[in-house]
């Protein structure tokens, strides 16, 4: 840039541009760092790689992108004027090559016009096929910053908040209300998206004293207020809850205490809307040339930065607001040479700078990147300038972003701002300052050569664009957006959405009230996705549930196995075993001697009272009311429909106490059911349902040897199949449950939570001295197969009924219970259902989740629901769910995985592959 | 950093006090033997022995040393131990309302969150009850399997409060 640059010490926090080293002075952004630097190209346009430079001073800039940081902190499509420069910042520029300076895409500028709106649409004809050839080209030709590929190091958090008032924007406006709000008692919250207090005020000083700032600040947090700085409000929900981001490290910076960002949910009693105005640009011909700025910002750069980015200034403006920027400039030395004022005489007229009126830019002209010229016509005449800066305005626009998503009924149209206003809103929320009110513009001339007037800088977007569009039809403004692009990407068209409004106004001979608006979505302002996850990025706030003895599983070393939020041993590997040679070892130690894991996470409920039986009978499809104190048994659950969704065990424990257990899987939904039942079904009953899934740690010891070990651990005579009795392992009192998962005699164990450790202990000691071993969650799989055990999300998928899993022979015959209803209906008694089968291969190993299929090509029949290996014999054995299963006993098909390119041949045989007659459960 | 304490306490008897039917009775009988009423829902009630907090609009969960209860539920309700499956958790200190804010969707720093009263409440997607000790302690209800992580949780939390 020709223009002066800052005066004084040049500062001494230290950073890169593109590899260069440069310096800053605190409090700077990256924009005004550059600035000072004498550097005014910063970017390539996102389509015609065209050179852009600064435009503006906040979060509406749509030219300034950069990448910044390194590593996983590295952030693309960071505004340069809404990123404060920190000492070590490594910042770069995109969308070029080989650099900034000399970029080859920008040869596209040259074939602009081959290239106007709706071009890919016009020429990327033909097959998907083509369209990835298409791709390869178009992705590297234009674009933004690229993603980062490490992971973000860094934490980021989500908190609540909750006051009475939440005022956003920390500007004289914002600031009063805040004050107004506190003094009267209320909790108040004012979040400011700078990292200073009423920017605008030193900006224009004139208005108040910036130390007015400061001490009504000061007043706000004596009262209680709460005032977050660097913190932006970019999403308005329903019942006035609020989505503000703080910035705790700037973007690419370590942060201080590990956290970079914290995403507020902020619930408020009413809301203070004083988001400000934004200054729009004039459409004129090469308007996106560096040196071309918006005429607040340039008094931002000035004022609060101490940058005065030329020397040689023209100013064009429809508005007063210009003249401040004028007078902000004369005082730091600049030459005015021309301010170009659309209104006519006397617009100015006092000003004491040489005033054109009647006055519009046509172009500029520029070398080497930089600003050289300006030419306008005044008054039918064609003028020109020599000049290195070149300030606009053409008016503002008031944010009204968070009114709209807040469901702001409509926005009022002010012809004399030519804006929007706010208008009515559904929820408790005012706009105050600037947000609610602008002042009025001149006239705003049109372009003569609209083919180069850019609205939309950051997509590249001209007013020929939408001229174009409009005579290939596309009348709605939404469709307008889409086929241009216009008002998309980082910025959302902050400073380009109103030009856009009046050409089409234009085009449709209407009121641009009458043209229509796009919708405004949050954010407001990009949010990281990292802050959108919470905790980290690796685990999205999703806790990990541990077993309570998980620090006794942890010391052998298992392999672990996420199901749902639990991890749960798969295997314990023994001298090098890799995972199926260890659940083998694991599942033989089982069928052949004596095997314990842990059955903690299966869902259990402990249901008390007198009319425990009528609340269990209604939850249950199987009968519960004739088990005898001491005794249990399976059951399975019914939704309405009448399909199955889940299963488990009742037990008696007393005369009006049970405990009914169900699937891990299903656990929280049961709890959910049960509560359903309980308080809306039949709250008149007098039953306890109380969820003690957590409340006992569970312990199965299955096998052959199973009741030599549990009667030397309680030293009594162990229950038999399906019975339960009270004793005490280690000194634990202990709760025996008779029941087998496995197809071997089998027992579980449960005791209080934190009592589990000394009786684990005991039953690995016991169980090791009878030659057992401990098994997981594999071999578990390997020996409910093989018995033909049914496992909840499985062969029970929420889709059979009790006789497509060939349980209707345990339906209660009385029914009562939740599903009967359902399952009478027709449908699900017809032909062609789904049902369980199992499946034997002939040759091959049967692929898990494979499709059944009479032979290869054909439509699939079925599917694999579990595959295993047979544990004691060779052999791949599995269950599956299979059209008319039951009547295809015998028949022979394949079972086929096109995604892994597996098949093998199976027959389709009864689902029980081990002990068909139940004789090991008994002694 | 804010001073933050944070401590897994160890087990204790914890229980599910029920009362489904004659409620009024069940309450007077309550009052006529432990001299106070039962506790309304958002509040807790500290004896001696017990701790009780209104846990649901007919429960409450018995803290301590039970004994008695079942008397006074006689018919109308039931006692059920769930003490293995909740870790208590102290927050101690004068940051513990705003550590409370980290990941929550409860006002743990409103005034009227005083002592003696209690909540249910998600944090970070954790089902965890709350019962004010004092103005410079909370108590925390975690589910067994969450607890180790929402300790964590809590003290890294912690270190980014200011």
């Amino acid at each position: 840039m020709n223009g002066p640059r800052r005066g004084g010490a040049a500062g001494a926090i230290r950073f890169t541009f593109d590899g260069r080293a440069l310096l800053a002075r605190p409090g700077d952004t990256l924009a005004a760092a550059l600035l000072a630097n004498g550097i005014g190209l910063v970017a390539r346009s996102f389509k015609y790689h065209r050179p852009r430079g600064i435009m503006a001073a906040g979060v509406e800039e749509p030219n300034a992108l950069v990448t910044v940081g390194a590593g996983g902190r590295e952030e693309p499509n960071t505004r340069a004027t809404d990123l404060f420069v920190y000492d070590g910042m490594v910042a770069r520029s995109q969308n070029r090559w080989p650099s900034l300076a000399f970029d080859a895409g920008s040869v596209l500028g040259l074939a602009a016009k081959a290239l106007p709106a709706g071009f890919y649409y016009k020429t990327f004809f033909g097959s998907a096929k083509r369209w990835m050839f298409y791709e390869w080209f178009i992705r590297r030709a234009a674009g933004l910053g690229d993603a980062p590929t490490a992971a973000d190091p860094d934490r980021f958090t989500q908190r609540a908040a909750f006051c009475d008032v939440l005022v956003v924007g920390a500007g004289p406006a914002g600031l009063s209300a805040a004050l107004a709000a506190a003094e009267a008692g209320e909790r108040v919250m004012l979040v400011e998206q700078d990292r200073i207090l009423a920017p605008s005020l030193v900006r224009d000083p004139q208005d108040l004293d910036p130390a007015w700032a400061e001490a009504t600040a000061a007043r706000i947090g004596e009262l209680g207020g709460r005032i977050l700085l660097r913190t932006t409000a970019a999403g308005y929900w329903d019942d006035n809850l609020i989505t503000v981001s703080q910035r705790l490290a700037e973007p690419g910076e370590p942060p201080a205490g590990g956290i970079a960002q914290r995403l507020w949910h902020v619930r408020a009693g009413r809301v203070i809307l004083a988001t400000g105005a934004l200054e729009r640009p004039l459409a004129f011909a090469h308007n996106d040339r560096p040196g071309v700025m918006l005429s607040q910002a340039v008094r931002t750069y000035v004022r609060r930065f101490g940058v005065v980015p030329g020397r040689r200034v023209v100013i064009a403006a429809n508005n007063d607001d210009a003249y401040l920027t004028a007078t902000a400039l004369r005082d730091a030395g600049a030459e005015i040479v021309a301010v170009l004022d659309t209104r006519p005489v006397p617009a100015g007229a006092t000003s004491g700078f040489p005033v054109h009126n009647d006055a519009m830019p046509l172009a500029t002209k520029g070398a080497r990147h930089h600003l050289r010229e300006v030419s306008a016509r005044v008054g039918g005449k064609v003028m020109h300038w020599r000049a290195d800066l070149l300030a606009m305005s053409g008016g503002f626009t008031p944010v009204v972003h968070l009114h709209m998503q807040a469901g702001g009924a409509a926005l009022e149209w002010d012809d004399a701002s030519q804006s929007f206003l706010p208008g009515g809103a559904r929820q408790n929320v005012v706009s105050v300052g600037s947000a609610a009110s602008v002042a009025p513009v001149g006239p705003t001339p049109p372009p003569e050569n609209p083919g180069k007037a850019f609205i939309d800088f950051q997509n590249d977007v001209s007013l020929g664009d939408v001229d174009l569009a409009w005579a290939e039809g596309y009348r709605s403004v939404e469709h307008l957006k889409r086929y241009t692009t216009l008002g998309m990407a980082t910025d959302q068209g902050k400073t380009s959405n109103m030009a856009a409004l009046g050409r089409l106004a234009e085009k449709q001979g209407v009121a641009i009230p009458e043209a229509g608006l796009t919708t405004f979505r949050p954010p407001y302002t990009p949010v990281t996705m990292g802050l959108l996850a919470g905790r980290t990025e690796r685990d999205a706030g999703a806790h990990l549930r541990r077993l309570a003895l998980f620090d006794v599983h942890q010391a052998k070393t298992p392999i672990w196995q996420p199901l749902g939020y639990w991890k749960r041993p798969r295997a314990y590997p023994q001298g090098g075993e890799n995972l199926a040679e260890a659940a083998l070892r694991e599942a033989r130690s089982v069928r052949t001697a004596v095997g314990m894991t842990d059955v903690s996470t299966l869902a259990k409920f402990e249901v008390s009272g007198p009319d425990a039986v009528q609340l269990l009978e209604l939850v249950c499809a199987t009968t519960v009311g004739k088990l005898a104190v001491g005794r249990g048994r399976y059951t399975f659950m019914l939704r309405e429909d009448g399909l199955v969704f889940d299963d488990g065990t009742v037990w008696r424990l007393a005369e009006n106490r049970y405990l009914l257990t169900s699937s891990t899987g299903g656990a929280d939904r049961m709890a959910v059911h049960l509560s359903y039942v309980r308080q809306f079904l039949c709250p008149q009953l007098k039953v306890s349902v109380v969820n003690v899934q957590e409340h006992y740690a569970g312990i199965a010891v299955a096998g052959p040897t199973a009741k030599a070990v549990l009667a030397g651990l309680i030293g009594e005579e162990v229950p038999r199949h399906m019975s339960a009795v009270g004793a005490s392992i280690a000194g634990s009192p202990v709760m025996v449950l008779a029941a087998s998962y496995s197809g071997e005699r089998a027992f579980e164990i449960y005791a209080e939570a934190s009592l589990a450790e000394p009786v684990w202990n005991a039953c690995e000691a016991a169980v090791t001295a009878q030659g057992g071993s401990l098994y997981g969650m594999e071999a578990m799989e390997f020996l409910r197969i093989e018995k033909g055990h049914l496992v909840v999300g499985g062969e029970v998928d929420g889709r059979l009924t009790p006789h497509d899993l060939a349980l209707d022979k345990m339906l209660n015959k009385a029914g009562g219970y939740i599903g009967a209803a359902g399952l009478a209906r027709p449908g699900l008694t017809a032909p062609g259902r789904k049902q369980l089968v199992g499946l034997e291969a002939i040759a091959g190993t049967i692929p898990e989740g494979a499709m059944l299929v009479t032979a290869l090509g054909q439509p699939a029949g079925g599917h694999v629901t579990a595959a295993a290996r047979r544990v004691l014999e060779s052999g791949s054995i599995a269950l599956g769910q299979l059209v008319d299963g039951f009547a295809r006993h015998g028949e022979e098909l394949v079972a086929t995985s096109p995604t892994r390119s597996q098949s093998a041949a199976v027959r389709v045989v009864a689902p029980h592959f081990y002990d068909t007659a139940g004789e090991r459960y008994r002694d | 950093m804010t001073d933050i304490t944070i401590t897994a306490l160890p087990a204790a008897p914890l229980h599910v006090f029920e009362i489904w039917s004659n409620p009024a009775v069940v309450a007077n009988r309550f009052e006529a033997a432990l001299g106070s009423s039962l506790p309304v829902l958002g509040a807790a009630l500290q004896l001696s022995a017990m701790r009780l907090i209104r846990y649901e609009p007919t429960v409450w969960l018995a803290e301590g040393d039970p004994a008695g209860l079942a008397e006074i539920l006689g018919a109308d309700g039931s006692l059920t131990a769930i003490g293995g499956g909740v870790v208590r958790v102290r927050l101690g200190g004068p940051g513990w309302r705003s550590l409370l804010m980290e990941g929550g969707v409860f006002d743990a720093e409103s005034a009227d969150f005083a002592a003696g009263s209690s909540a249910a409440t998600l944090i970070d997607h954790v089902n965890v009850r709350l019962y004010v000790e004092s103005d410079d302690a909370c108590l925390a209800y975690v589910p067994l399997s969450y607890a180790r992580d929402m300790i964590h949780f809590w003290t890294v939390a912690a270190k980014s409060l200011v």
